[in-house]
């Protein structure tokens, strides 16, 4: 056992205590069965609606893939939108004075409410479920975006005014790298209302069968396995997406888990200094301290620099 | 209204020039005047409040004057930054960027870094006993590594002149101590000027050529003493008994002059 590297141990300890809330839902699941004497028309057992999922996979394999594309392209859409209408807000803050009320005002109104007519504006096709999912998606976006830029640290912020950085590189490297936290838990929050997007969409405004859809008429037949079993696929959607945001923030903000930066072209750079010290002080930096503007070498202190701590 | 350049000011290389500085009604500087040579070290130490950050950022460009100007080799640059490298207490280093990419910040917010200024940054962290830490993130540092990273980003800007604000200031005394050390033997290397705020008497006589006293607010210069402690200095400069007399007259001048400061 003591050959397995920590971080193998420590994801599979991870993967372990999932299965573990899994099976909890799956055991408080049964129990409710038993101990009310439910009837499966009524609620049926976990075990029977995930065979429902595998006897009709056929079926639900269409459905499934019709609902995964409406809540990715919507999702996509809606991110985007908030992410610029986050970036232009914090640039100035008439705009932001102008289009926060809007942006409140858009998500207080039902949603139910709108897809009606989203639909007599957008017909039944994908279009009006994209909007409905950008629609509920942009919104953590945008705040956490916004609240991002707004808490760039200050002084940083003056630092690079002081070394007389040009505006659209400072927001590159400085103002752009700090939103990437919020952002991503914007897009963990938008990820796991994107599906209820798609699936009112579809409810509302469906020539195309998806979960959605085929939740309404399983329901409509008392065909309770079925509505459990698109309850279940619709669910998984839900939590893969946010699992996917979580992959995406963890490769996109590598120094909030490591001690040091990927190997990459830089290795060879390093390869070439950091492994022969005596070099570079030599060569190197005779010649960068040759290349400072009026700057020369002087005494001989520099030929023993102190221990690093 | 025009200030006082003498022939002696007008070869300065910091030349601060009657500069007052008003917030909102309270005078922070008050016609300070300074001039600082060439490849010259010079400490300000003074109470807390006494406009000392408020001068860096005068100088600096990110503050402009009530009234007064800066002259940096003559010309002015009142209220212009990009001209001098400039340190904090914290160290702010940026967190998702290496040690290397790092110290070539000033180069990546201006005209983009390239390979020659990555290299000549890993020779400097390398030189300064950084090179096992060349692509490590800043949270991976202890404080000493962060803030000697922070001086070589502001080296690495290619200025000559440095102004350092309490760079050491949140330092452990031990480490502080080793930090001031190596700051020397730096400045010692290269021909910077360096202007150096500090709480901390013993350091400001270790390290500089002059010691500029400022008044409480608003700030004005109350005291320029030169300390002509012979260079290169090291830890014996400490205890001897040129640095002892230098350091009565440093505290007295703060403590007489300034009764009223809180403790």
């Amino acid at each position: 056992m003591s050959g397995i590297p920590p971080f193998v141990r420590r994801a599979v300890g991870r993967v372990v205590l999932a299965l573990l809330a899994v099976g909890l839902i799956v055991g408080v699941w049964n129990l409710v069965i038993v101990a009310f004497g439910l009837k499966p028309y009524a609620l049926p057992t976990p075990q029977s609606a995930v065979s429902a999922i595998v006897h009709r996979w056929s079926t639900y394999q269409s459905l499934t893939l019709q609902t995964i594309e409406e809540t990715a392209y919507g999702f996509g859409i809606g991110a985007g939108i908030g992410f610029l209408l986050g970036v232009l807000m914090s640039a100035s803050k008439t705009v932001q004075r102008l289009v926060y009320p809007a942006l409140i005002t858009s998500q207080a109104v039902p949603i139910v409410a709108i897809a009606a007519p989203l639909a007599i504006l957008f017909g039944f096709g994908l279009l009006p479920k994209l909007v409905i999912v950008a629609w509920i998606v942009f919104f953590p976006v945008v705040v956490n975006v916004l609240d991002g830029l707004a808490h760039v640290d200050r002084d940083l912020v003056n630092l690079a005014r002081v070394m007389g950085a040009k505006r659209v590189r400072a927001f590159l490297a400085i103002h752009l790298p700090a939103t990437l936290s919020p952002l991503f838990s914007g897009l963990k929050i938008g990820a796991t209302y994107a599906v209820t997007g798609a699936v009112i969409g579809e409810w509302m405004a469906s020539a195309q069968q998806g979960l959605g859809t085929y939740l309404q008429t399983a329901n409509a037949s008392l065909d309770t396995e079925g509505v459990f079993g698109a309850t279940i696929l619709l669910t998984a959607i839900g939590v893969a997406s946010f699992l996917l945001m979580v992959a995406a923030e963890t490769v996109a903000t590598p120094w909030r888990t490591r001690s040091t930066a990927r190997r990459g072209p830089r290795s060879l750079l390093r390869a070439a200094l950091g492994s022969s010290p005596d070099i570079s002080r030599r060569k190197g930096a005779r010649r960068w301290f040759g290349s400072l503007p009026g700057a020369a070498l002087r005494g001989s202190r520099s030929q023993s620099p102190p221990p690093p701590r | 209204m025009n200030g006082r350049v003498t022939q002696e000011h007008a070869l300065a290389k910091v030349l601060v020039d009657d500069v007052s500085v008003r917030f909102d009604g309270t005078l922070a500087l008050d016609h300070l005047s300074l001039a600082v040579g060439r490849s010259e070290f010079v400490s300000i130490v003074g109470p807390s409040g006494s406009g000392k950050s408020t001068l860096f950022n005068v100088v600096s460009g990110l503050q402009r004057p009530t009234s007064g100007r800066v002259l940096l080799d003559g010309r002015d640059v009142t209220g212009e930054t990009g001209h001098v490298g400039y340190m904090l207490q914290k160290d702010l280093l940026v967190p998702w960027r290496t040690v290397v990419d790092n110290i070539v910040l000033g180069a990546a917010l201006t005209r983009g870094a390239t390979r020659r200024d990555r290299e000549e940054a890993a020779a400097l962290a390398t030189r300064y006993g950084l090179g096992e830490f060349l692509h490590h993130y800043p949270h991976a540092l202890s404080g000493g590594m962060r803030q000697r990273v922070a001086l070589m980003r502001t080296l690495a800007l290619h200025t000559d002149v440095l102004l350092l604000d309490e760079p050491f200031g949140a330092l452990d005394s031990q480490t502080r101590l080793d930090m001031q050390l190596w700051l020397l033997s730096v400045y010692e290397d290269l021909e910077v000027t360096i202007l150096f705020v500090t709480h901390d008497v013993d350091e400001a006589i270790l390290l500089a050529d002059r010691v500029a006293v400022l008044s409480e607010r608003p700030g004005r210069i109350l005291a320029d003493l030169p300390i002509p402690l012979e260079r290169p200095r090291d830890l014996d400069v400490l205890t001897s008994a040129e640095f002892t007399e230098l350091k009565r007259e440093v505290l007295r001048l703060l403590h007489d002059r300034a009764p009223a400061v809180a403790p």
